[in-house]
């Protein structure tokens, strides 16, 4: 296992260019910090642009200013296919709605996390996908497709093919949105027990009574993200 | 997991639409192939059959007419011309062989064609050979003593069903001269597949006994020069005769293939159509396959996959769908082409290789996986291009 990263946001803003010139600036967050192994909740009303610093700490996109270091690599700085390849390399990413492709196994969706990286050699990934998800209580669901799977099983699968290339940050975006309130509980219960065993930092956006118990620390979105009118400091529900 | 068995799966996972747009491929593989596959045939028996003799000798009048109706016994034979052309020819310096054909009525459609033995001497300039599949030719008789003896053709006794020893005659008259089958030739792919070869003196001495017709009459000389020197000056002189016309059959045929040209022409635009629409099959194909995808491939993409790599994905679909439907086309074809090549065996006895294999199927397969590489660049272009964050919006 390696040493989980410190995940460092430095001046980091984003906006987006709007007709006539104009620019709607979506985010202009206050310098954060995620400390190796810590489980970080990320709340805040809707439109206060959670999903957007997601994405902007999993390289999927690139803020207007400001550096995002992962690992002591600033991924801003990479060309995009350097951050493709270190985003499959060194962060695992849950979605709301699963994403599982359909086409596809249980198995070869995790497999399938495996496929744009070398982080695991080739021989190993059948053998590491089928542990990941026995880890996950899917070993008798390893051929079945995303159809024929419960939205708790759906999840649970996700959250394997996060963790297939064992990367040091994973990153949830309400990983329970979609699932009852029983199943939440136990997916998240799962969820932060496998990354707790293996020391990753985990940053959730999450409105969980148990996520936000669960972790370490909560950021309140509103709070540090100044282009909705947040302060200038991070407002820690409850620090670390 | 691979990308190939990425794509493999994908393919699967749309197996109605993907089975339909490689038949559609299929399809047009195989028409093209078969197309080019059957012309070729019948433009490789044109030219066997009309090349081997220099000139073809006969009556005044088209010679298209001709060359058709002796070389290939398609057309109605022309007049008659006088037996001593033959033998005029046959003892002339320049000549080195004068073939005597007579074409005469028709047995359930087989046209009768008498011959000397000289019409089936193997000789060094012929492209082709006549063997005895069962029986022996007829034998040498005279006009005195016809022998009334059919060798056919193998179109003929497969059609026909007669065997050796079958006697078979036309007309009452002839009843008591019933030609006697000795023997049946193999295959030759040629128009002499459908035809009931025999004698000259059997034939003008069915013509006698039919027609009460004294004279013994020829259709054509098929005749090879010993230089080709020769032959402007020999076809010069048998076209100065007031009775023959000498052609060159090269020289027909190349008017017919002129003909032809525009058909094919013709065919080669339906041919195009038919290729241009299976291209847009199989761009809407991939391109409605890669929209209904574009969440997909944003999660392929948030996972790490690089858009070289969505690319390569979506265009080696496209190629594999290309690839098998050319497959499939390419077995589709031969086999639309012996279906073709039976059907023109038994309607003009002529016969195309159905199975001929070289360098054309390889090639018609691989432009049909780079016509595939490009039906599918557009929508790999356009997957290439998804807005990750765009499309991992929670749907709504």
């Amino acid at each position: 296992m390696r040493t989980a990263p410190t995940v460092a946001l430095r001046g980091v803003r984003k906006a987006f260019p709007l007709a006539g010139g104009q620019r709607l600036e979506v985010l202009d967050v206050v310098d954060v910090e995620l400390a190796s192994g810590s489980w970080t909740a990320l709340s805040g009303r809707s439109g206060s642009g959670k999903t957007t610093l997601l994405n902007l700490i999993a390289g999927i996109s690139r803020p207007t200013a400001g550096s995002i270091v992962i690992d002591g690599e600033d991924i801003v700085a990479m060309t995009e296919p350097r951050r493709d390849a270190f985003r499959a390399r060194h962060v695992g990413y849950v979605f709301q709605t699963f994403n599982l492709l359909p086409a596809l196994s249980a198995l070869e969706n995790v497999m399938l996390a495996m496929m744009f990286t070398d982080a695991v050699a080739r021989r190993e990934h059948r053998r590491r996908a089928e542990a990941i998800l026995s880890r996950l209580g899917l070993s008798a669901r390893l051929s079945h497709s995303p159809a024929r799977l419960s939205r708790g099983e759906q999840q649970r699968v996700a959250i394997a093919r996060a963790l297939a290339n064992d990367p040091p940050l994973v990153l949830a975006d309400e990983p329970c949105a979609s699932l009852d309130a029983q199943t939440a509980r136990e997916v998240l219960t799962e969820f932060w027990s496998v990354c707790r065993q293996d020391g990753k930092t985990v940053l959730v956006v999450s409105h969980e009574e148990a996520a936000l118990a669960a972790a370490h620390r909560v950021l309140d979105m509103t709070g540090i993200n100044r282009a909705v009118g947040g302060r200038a400091s991070p407002e820690l529900v409850r620090p670390a | 997991m691979t990308v190939l068995g990425l794509a493999l799966r994908y393919l699967r996972g749309r197996l109605v639409t993907t089975a339909l747009t490689a038949l559609s491929i299929a399809l047009g593989v195989a028409l093209v192939l078969a197309s080019v596959l059957l012309t070729r045939g019948v433009e490789k028996t044109f030219m066997e059959s009309a090349t081997e003799y220099s000139l073809v000798v006969g009556a005044k009048g088209s010679p298209t007419q001709l060359v058709l109706s002796v070389v290939f016994r398609m057309d109605t034979p022309t007049p008659n011309i006088l037996r001593a052309t033959w033998e005029r020819l046959a003892s002339d310096e320049r000549v080195d062989v004068a073939v005597p054909v007579a074409l005469g009525d028709a047995y359930q459609g087989f046209r009768y064609v008498a011959t000397s033995p000289a019409y089936f001497a193997a000789m060094p300039w012929r492209q082709r050979s006549f063997a005895i599949a069962r029986g022996r030719f007829a034998r040498e008789d005279s006009i005195e003593q016809p022998s009334y003896e059919v060798v056919l053709g193998a179109e003929t006794a497969r059609r026909t069903g007669l065997q050796l020893g079958d006697r078979f005659f036309e007309g009452e008259e002839m009843a008591e001269y019933p030609l006697t089958v000795v023997g049946i030739l193999r295959s030759t792919g040629t128009a002499d597949d459908r035809a009931v070869f025999l004698t000259l003196p059997s034939f003008w001495g069915m013509n006698e006994v039919a027609r009460k017709m004294q004279m013994k009459p020829l259709t054509a000389v098929l005749v090879r020069a010993k230089r080709m020197s020769d032959l402007p000056a020999l076809h010069r002189q048998l076209n100065l005769s007031q009775e023959t016309q000498a052609v060159f059959p090269s020289g027909v045929l190349l008017g017919i293939f002129n003909l032809l040209g525009l058909a094919e022409e013709v065919l080669a635009l339906v041919l195009a159509i038919v290729a241009s629409v299976v291209v847009l099959y199989l761009f809407v194909s991939m391109y409605s396959a890669m929209r209904e995808r574009r969440r997909e491939i944003a999660t392929m993409r948030a996972l790490g996959a690089r858009r070289a790599t969505i690319l390569g994905l979506v265009l080696l679909e496209s190629c594999l769908i290309a690839l098998v439907g050319g497959g499939a086309g390419l077995v589709l074809g031969h086999g639309i082409a012996y279906g073709g090549a039976r059907l023109l065996a038994s309607r003009a006895g002529m016969v195309a290789d159905p199975f001929a294999v070289g360098l054309l199927q390889p090639a018609v397969l691989a432009c049909v996986v780079i016509v595939g590489a490009l039906a599918g660049l557009l929508p790999a272009l356009s997957a290439y291009r998804v807005d990750v964050e765009e499309n991992l919006a929670p749907l709504s």
